[in-house]
């Protein structure tokens, strides 16, 4: 059974349609992303899901039951900023929260020992750093060891070692068995954590399924090929003769050179050691998951 | 409802403003009871002259405020004027949630929008409660302080319900103006206009010729259920029977219980 179900959700603001239709299953013990630029409707649908804004059509279900206060208890999330008392501590605050979950506040000392603000434990919200505030809705959520957690753009606010805790955190967190769902506009991260991914751009659900599947999805299956060598212009000249090539985009002295399925690196390097040109770097790539969105997406950045 | 109580005073329990503005109620509301009392004793007690002097007649057309039974009026009415700090301090309860999202993170954290209303409706008991025992309590003691020995002490105590009453109702139009404005400042801002203005310009133009239409105001019909204990006898100007204001009240209660549950479940929690 889904853990998510979300069947032909539509939200409307007046005229404008902030979701149309989208309609995707969250399989258990899957990291979901849910990815898409800014203001296509992704924290629109975990605000739908989570009971704080209302869809204007079509419905949801967590673990087969329509939503409602009781399964929220038992889901962590956090959902766009940070949203606590800005004058009570951090430890006040979580007691809330564990209160409103009826968990028990023994766990808020591990939790805050998880995202590293023990120490800050007593300091008031107001005087944290936003990426403190991220943490500390990151610690919210983990409150009462959920096994569903819902994160909105997680790393917003970290510096790099906080986004890099985090990425692993979610990882171990799915390790463990639990189902997290992410929205995130960052490509590299939803690569890197999700085993699944939807597409959603300007309320439109584009393409979902597992990474593997979205990525292959495009009909087309070409290849990515990095090469370098010391006469990188020569290079340049010949890998264009070579059949099977469709583009080469020079990135400094490396080459990106995007071919057909059937091409091999052995037949590169073969080719370009016939025409006297020794290649100092070969790298087979495959297609990431930015090529893929930016065909699904267009690369306007009104998109 | 003490579950979410115990929530809410997590809430408010370290919250400056919330003691400064509490505080204020409960210090200056018995305070300013029993020192207009001791002075208007003092000055109706006074040096005697001979021939009617202005003390003596105004003892005549009000009566005696501050001893049994009219001080429980006295009490309730005083009350009243300071409860509009609490009424503010309630507003700024709610829209300060909705200012900070964190009614979106009780939602998110398990509350169902209705519980959050029965949370801050649990509020709204909690100072109904606490100030109609300090009107309770000031009327007593100035009632005890003043009045000769003998006096019937709960003759008129109906004045403390209907405080209770009017209490609960101020609250409740803070509540709907609230959920509907959702800004502090602004609601604020609207709720004094309401208090002030409106209700008293309205009375004002649906009172003229002893027209009894402005005794059914949002505020008025609970106001006028505890009527200023310094305004003479002959002067008064309702005509409409205390039950029919309970009525109205009862009303106005179903009115905007229903139309902060109906927007606040159907609404979509942003700020």
């Amino acid at each position: 059974m889904s853990v998510l179900s979300v069947q032909q959700i539509s939200k409307n603001y007046g005229a404008v349609k902030a979701l149309n239709n989208v309609s995707f299953e969250v399989p258990q013990g899957s990291v979901y992303g849910i990815l898409g630029p800014n203001g296509s409707g992704k924290t629109t649908l975990l605000g739908i899901v989570m009971d704080v804004l209302k869809a204007s059509g079509g419905e949801f279900r967590w673990n087969g039951q329509p939503g409602d206060a009781d399964q929220r208890k038992k889901i962590g999330t956090l959902l766009e900023t940070p949203n606590f008392y800005s004058y009570l501590s951090a430890e006040k605050n979580l007691e809330i929260a564990a209160c409103i979950k009826e968990r028990g506040l023994d766990d808020i000392d591990r939790v805050l020992q998880m995202v590293n603000l023990h120490q800050r434990r007593t300091s008031k919200f107001n005087t944290y750093s936003l990426g403190m505030k991220q943490r500390l809705a990151i610690a919210s959520a983990l409150l009462g060891d959920p096994d569903i957690l819902v994160f909105d753009e997680p790393t917003n606010g970290l510096d790099p070692a906080g986004i890099a805790e985090i990425r692993e955190l979610i990882i171990e967190l799915n390790r463990q068995g639990k189902t997290i769902i992410m929205a995130s506009h960052i490509l590299d991260e939803v690569e890197r954590v999700c085993t699944h991914v939807t597409i959603i751009q300007k309320g439109v659900l584009k393409t979902s399924g597992t990474v593997q599947e979205v990525l292959s999805a495009s009909g087309e299956t070409d290849v990515l090929v990095e090469i370098a060598a010391d006469d990188a212009t020569g290079l340049e000249t010949i890998i264009r003769q070579f059949p099977g090539v469709k583009d080469v985009k020079v990135f400094g002295h490396v080459l990106s050179v995007l071919c057909t399925e059937n091409v091999s690196a052995g037949q590169i390097n073969k080719y370009c050691f016939e025409k006297g040109v020794v290649l100092t770097q070969l790298n087979m790539k495959k297609k990431n998951l930015e090529t893929r969105f930016l065909e699904i997406t267009g690369k306007q950045s009104d998109r | 409802m003490l579950k979410l109580f115990k929530i809410e005073w997590l809430k408010i329990n370290t919250y400056r403003t919330f003691w400064v503005l509490f505080g204020t109620f409960v210090v200056f509301f018995p305070l300013t009871v029993f020192f207009s009392a001791s002075k208007y004793m003092e000055q109706t007690s006074g040096a005697r002259g001979s021939g009617p002097n202005p003390e003596d007649l105004a003892k005549a057309l009000i009566g005696a405020p501050f001893v049994f039974p009219k001080i429980w009026q006295t009490s309730a009415w005083f009350g009243g004027h300071f409860f509009v700090i609490i009424g503010m301090l309630f507003v700024m309860l709610i829209t300060n949630e909705v200012q900070y999202r964190t009614h979106r993170q009780n939602i998110i954290d398990g509350w169902s929008r209705l519980d959050f209303l029965r949370a801050k409706a649990s509020v709204m008991f909690f100072f109904v409660i606490a100030a109609t025992l300090l009107v309770f309590i000031t009327g007593i003691i100035t009632g005890l302080a003043f009045s000769a020995p003998g006096a019937d002490l709960f003759e008129d105590v109906h004045y403390v319900a209907y405080f209770a009453l009017m209490a609960f109702h101020y609250l409740l139009i803070g509540f709907f103006i609230a959920i509907l404005v959702k800004r502090t400042g602004l609601a604020v801002i609207i709720y004094f206009i309401s208090v002030y203005v409106i209700d008293g310009l309205l009375w004002l133009l649906l009172t003229i010729r002893g027209n009894q239409m402005g005794y059914f105001l949002p505020f008025e019909t609970v106001d006028a259920l505890i009527p200023s204990p310094f305004t003479p006898e002959m002067m008064k100007l309702r005509t409409v029977a205390d039950y029919s204001l309970l009525i109205s009240t009862a009303v106005y209660v179903s009115l905007f219980t229903y139309l902060i549950v109906n927007r606040f479940k159907n609404a979509d929690l942003k700020t």
